[in-house]
């Protein structure tokens, strides 16, 4: 039985190429490959076939069988490349819609400045301490050197409790208690972050509870010249590396010499504008070298040793930064405000 | 304190100076210029003479006036009812800057006004330091004012620069004008020349007796002075004291009051003729109603320093003189007092009475030991001046006090050690010489300084030190950093863990507030976490801030409230605090809350509960953090009716027995009060948590075997809680148990009234092998078993 084997295999080509999906590829599968198929047909032919020609024609059909077999799996990946692009691609979306997400809260813009400082001292090596908020008379004012009936007693108006104890006005109570605690295990180097309350009426530049930072560095030959230094760099890393410090002489019952610290005005770079009050400088620290009779009430020896103190109110830094103008926002907390600061600067 | 610019050059050379350089060498000094201010103020201003003055012939009180600047003649329209021809004015200019504004050319009425004729108040003159007939019209010129001349506020003496310098309580000696001028003078290394105050007068034979019968003052200098003429002060005198925002009365008055201005010690003049028993006595007070000189009533305590003459009061000592004894135009004799009173009785009377003279003030802050007796010359001397005093007695001295001249030596290498600096020795000895200190050289290192007076902030080495860098100026020091041993920082206490938390809550969308720690009784009595009775305050601003609350969720409520009203429904806070009870306790305490549906996304319908059940997974993932694991934390019904919280959808929290907090959805009573549709909130007590200990991290291998998993759906009573069904399968299932989870809740159709189907996933596994059926079975049996025997659960198919 002649077979032009040639003209079988490009038959068989054709009809696999002209497969145009999976289900005609299928059926073109079973015609050529499958029990009833071509192929199985040529197959059962070598039954008639003679010897002599049995080998060749067997050879002959193995090669069309597998052949057809690999044509139809390579047409079949093919196919199924295809469907599958053409399936994603019906998958496709708008990127362009809204994320879906929980947004994140939001740290108080109150907490967000003084963490911030107190970052930039524990950097430093500078330990926190906090305190009582409701104190005692003693330390927020006797062991801060101002007795009673002392006219700086005047200059903050106090919550008291009782006789002895009041809601601390200044977080210098923090420092003394601090002071009375090492005054054996020096150095000290502190910061002491804290809620204040002073006897005021509550207006756009005042609130009757407040935040204070103070810092307390005790030590052998602590001199002016180191406090300068630290204000520069808290006064820098607040508000800018350019920013340059005025020290004015100032009053503070707990340190002597005293002094008020100004920034150069961080909105103005120093020219004038209303921010500083056309003045190129905003007062923002207090500090001074602590007072002889603080460190030896608190047992520390004055000929030895000597400190600095600093103290900086949050809410002022963080309306100055933020360009607040309402101290009272900081307490109402409206989410709108809040939602304000939500970034790390 | 108001000081002036001329007031400072009537005693120091000023050449050279501008009013704001003055202004800075003050403020870096320790005296800060809180405001500078000219006494009046006017650009384009001339003296006019007006020529003509005819009634405007439409309207019944302005003027149409001819006025002559020199160089040409004006049409001016004129309102002031005091104008006439030939009157010399005040003419500002087309183009004039007034405090109030500029001056332009403009029609009034039909007529032509090129400028303004001015009073002084418009001029910015304070109203009060001038007269009703000032205030009421035009400023009229003396003949002395020429036509034409712009130098209009030089020539009215107007051309003052007056500062408000805010003194610090250690600085009292500069409300002395001449100590003031002192400093000043030493700031700026010139020499402050103050008035000489010798005087010529025969001395009669004192008559009067001075007794100090109380121990509240110390020292009484007085002084009779028989024959004085009341009459107005000089000009220099009156715009001295209006300089100083003091009223002027007549000589003798404004003698007493500019020379406790010049010397800081506050005088008080009797008329003599009113005091006829020539005998003062200083006592405490008497319970006892008193007439001060302005003619108010007062009420004497015992605590209160008084006056008086033949046992009847006749001033409150160092705050206000009596109305009986007071100067007046009738007066023709004086009794000088210059005397000291505690300055805390002074202060106590003073703000018990409201009365904060200018006296008290000075008492109050505390004045120079040896002012009284140079204030008595000074005063004595003005009054031969200017009241034409004669008939002067001696002064008689009561003198307890026991002020002795102090010396501090000071060491120039001690001042450099403090400050980190390298001041010479001729540096540091020029400052004492220039504060007038009197310094004497001892040797090399160290300065004998004689402290004047007035000076009684200077008491030891270091107000030296002060003194050093406050005159030669801080930008001499050099910035360092503290060169230290190395110390290890360490964080607040709990101030770690509240950075943590505040991490997880800002993740999962909750922000941070901060609110005020004083609230009212009734709001703090809300607080359900609370520490105990809450710390009240004595002198609040008022009942709505009279308790330093005990727990945070009164003020949570307090501000989803305000959010709620301003439109912000949807809200997940946060806020840590103290709390305190009056009996001593203290915490830490964090309160979260939340309401509304959190969104997550809108066009895909995505939203956030918020319920009690994410509150508690939000309490759940913070202990976790810390090592309190989920099964470490308990939960109990809190089911109190009278809360805040709804008392069936609420929890006390526990970690093992402590109880560490509280969870609960509002009370509909309270979202009615509140104004809101029912928030979740939860309070905890860091203190407590924390005294917990925490599990650590543990490295356990990876279980290679597989886990099995059964579902199970039990018909329960209502009653029947999950952690009942979880406890029960945990009893039953021994070790094999991997875990246990309650995965649907149903109630409805098939489901009997009263009973809930509750789906479990059990999931087995060992980490010794692959567990078979054989394995499993008997446990699984044990574990259905249980259930129906303890919590009569039925198995549904």
């Amino acid at each position: 039985m002649e077979q032009n084997w040639e003209s079988l295999t490009k038959q068989f080509t054709e009809m696999i190429e002209s497969a145009s999906d999976l289900s005609s590829i299928e059926s073109i599968r079973v015609e050529l490959l499958g029990k009833k198929g071509q192929i199985a047909s040529l197959m059962a032919n070598m039954a008639t076939i003679s010897k002599e020609e049995k080998k060749n024609y067997g050879m002959a059909v193995n090669s069309l069988k597998q052949k057809t077999e690999k044509l139809l799996s390579e047409k079949i990946e093919q196919l199924k490349e295809k469907d599958m692009l053409e399936k994603i691609q019906q998958e496709k979306i708008d990127i362009t819609l809204p994320a879906s997400r929980v947004k994140y809260g939001t740290k108080h813009p109150l907490t967000i400045v003084r963490e911030e400082i107190e970052d930039i001292f524990m950097k430093m090596g500078y330990s926190v301490y906090n305190g009582p908020e409701v104190e005692l008379d003693f330390y927020n004012f006797e062991r801060a050197n101002i007795p009673a009936d002392h006219p700086a007693r005047d200059m903050q108006d106090t919550f008291y409790v009782d006789e002895n104890r009041l809601l601390r006005t200044q977080t210098t109570a923090i420092q003394m208690r601090v002071l009375e605690s090492q005054h054996d295990k020096l150095p000290i180097k502190v910061i002491c972050p804290g809620k204040v309350y002073r006897n005021d009426d509550d207006d756009a530049t005042h609130s009757h509870q407040f935040i204070q930072i103070e810092g307390l560095v005790v030590d052998e030959n602590i001199t002016m010249a180191d406090l300068k230094g630290t204000l520069e760099l808290l006064a820098r890393s607040m508000f800018g590396k350019q920013r340059e410090i005025r020290l004015r002489q100032s009053y503070f019952p707990f340190t002597e010499p005293s002094l008020e610290i100004d920034v150069s005005c961080h909105i103005c770079g120093g020219k004038g504008c209303p921010t500083c009050k056309h003045t190129g400088w905003i007062e923002i620290l207090g500090a001074g070298m602590v007072h002889p009779h603080v460190l030896e009430m608190a047992g520390i020896d004055s000929s030895k040793y000597s400190g600095f103190a600093l103290g900086v109110g949050v809410e002022r830094v963080a309306m100055l930064k933020y360009g607040i103008d309402d101290i009272r926002n900081f307490y109402n907390n409206n989410i709108e405000f809040l939602s304000n600061y939500k970034r790390f600067e | 304190m108001r000081v002036t610019y001329k007031w400072l050059s009537k005693y120091i050379d000023l050449s050279g100076i501008s009013a704001q350089q003055l202004a800075d060498v003050m403020t870096k000094g320790g005296f800060e210029v809180e405001s500078m201010e000219q006494q009046a103020y006017g650009t384009k201003l001339v003296v006019g003479q007006v020529l003509s003055c005819v009634n405007h012939p439409s309207s019944d009180h302005l003027h149409l006036c001819e006025v002559d600047v020199k160089t040409e003649i004006l049409k001016i329209v004129c309102g002031a009812p005091n104008v006439r021809a030939n009157q010399k004015v005040i003419v500002a200019l087309n183009g004039c800057q007034l405090p109030n504004g500029e001056i332009k050319p403009s029609v009034i009425r039909g007529e032509q006004s090129n400028g303004m004729l001015c009073s002084l108040s418009e001029l910015g003159v304070d109203k009060k330091n001038l007269t009703d007939e000032q205030l009421a019209g035009i400023e009229i010129l003396g003949d002395d004012a020429v036509v034409g001349d712009s130098n209009v506020l030089q020539y009215l003496n107007l051309d003052d620069t007056i500062y408000e310098v805010s003194l610090t309580p250690n600085r009292s000696d500069c409300y002395s004008m001449w100590a003031f001028a002192k400093d000043v003078a030493a700031l700026l290394d010139r020499k402050a020349v103050l008035p000489e105050y010798s005087y010529k007068a025969e001395k009669l034979k004192n008559s009067l007796k001075v007794v100090l019968d109380t121990d509240k003052s110390d020292c009484f200098v007085g002084t009779v002075i028989n024959h004085v003429e009341i009459k107005p002060s000089p000009k220099w005198l009156v715009d001295s004291l209006h300089a100083s925002g003091i009223k002027a009365i007549n000589n003798v008055v404004d003698i007493s009051n500019y020379v406790m201005l010049e010397t800081g010690q506050p005088l008080h003049f009797y008329d003599l003729a009113k005091i006829p028993a020539r005998e003062i006595t200083v006592k405490n007070g008497l319970n006892e109603m008193y007439t001060a000189l302005d003619g108010q009533q007062y009420h004497v305590l015992e605590d209160d320093i008084m006056i008086t003459t033949e046992n009847k009061a006749i001033g409150y000592a160092g705050i206000m003189g009596g109305d009986d004894s007071k100067i007046d135009e009738n007066t023709t004799g004086i009794i000088i007092e210059a005397a000291h009173f505690n300055s805390v009785n002074i202060r106590n009377t003073s703000r018990r009475l409201s009365l904060f003279t200018e006296a008290a003030t000075r008492f109050t802050k505390g004045i120079d030991p040896l002012a009284c007796y140079s204030a008595t010359e000074r005063s004595i001397q003005l009054l031969i001046e200017l009241a034409n005093a004669s008939d002067i007695e001696e002064t008689v001295v009561v003198n307890k006090n026991d002020y002795k001249p102090l010396t501090i030596e000071c060491s120039v290498n001690k001042v450099n050690r403090l400050l980190g600096t390298n001041f010479s020795y001729q540096q540091v000895y020029d400052v004492f010489r220039r504060l007038d200190f009197k310094p004497e050289e001892i040797d090399n290192d160290h300065i004998l300084t004689h402290i004047p007076s007035y000076r009684r902030d200077i008491s030891i080495h270091q107000d030296l030190v002060e003194e050093v860098i406050r005159v030669l100026g801080y930008e001499n020091i050099v910035s360092t950093l503290p060169k230290m041993a190395t110390t290890q920082a360490s964080n607040a206490y709990l101030g770690d863990q509240e950075r943590t938390m505040a991490n997880i809550l800002l993740g999962n969308g909750y922000s941070e507030i901060v609110s005020y720690s004083l609230i009212s009784k009734e709001k703090d009595d809300k607080n359900v976490l609370s520490i105990g009775s809450p710390v009240r305050i004595a002198n609040a601003l008022g009942e709505d801030r009279r308790y330093y609350r005990t727990g945070l969720l009164a003020s949570m409520l307090e501000c989803i409230s305000y959010n709620i009203a301003r439109g912000n429904q949807s809200l997940r806070l946060y806020e840590f605090g103290d709390v305190y009870s009056d009996d001593g306790k203290q915490s830490k305490h964090l309160a979260i809350a939340s309401c509304g549906k959190t969104d997550v996304s809108k066009w895909q319908k995505l939203q956030q509960e918020n319920d009690f059940y994410s509150m508690k997974g939000i309490v759940l993932n913070l202990l976790d953090k810390f090592g309190y694991e989920e099964k470490r934390v308990f939960f109990k019904p809190f089911e109190q009716t009278d809360t805040i919280l709804h008392p069936y959808r609420s929890s006390l929290v526990y970690i093992g027995r402590t109880l560490i907090g509280v969870i609960g959805q509002t009370h509909p009573k309270t979202d009615k009060e509140y104004g809101i549709s029912s928030a979740v909130v939860a309070e905890l007590d860091l203190k407590a948590i924390f005294q917990e200990k925490g599990a650590k991290v543990k490295f356990s291998t990876i279980n290679k075997y597989p886990s099995v998993s059964y579902d199970l759906a039990l018909v329960v009573k209502e009653d029947v809680t999950a952690s009942q069904i979880v406890d029960t399968v945990k009893k039953s299932a021994g070790t094999l148990l991997n875990s246990v989870e309650i995965f649907d809740i149903y109630r409805g159709s098939n489901i009997d009234k009263g009973y809930k189907s509750v789906a479990v996933n059990i999931v087995y596994r060992s980490s010794e092998k692959t567990l078979t059926e054989k394995d499993i079975s008997p446990v699984h049996s044990k574990v259905i078993d249980s259930l129906s025997r303890n919590l009569d659960a039925i198995l549904r198919d």
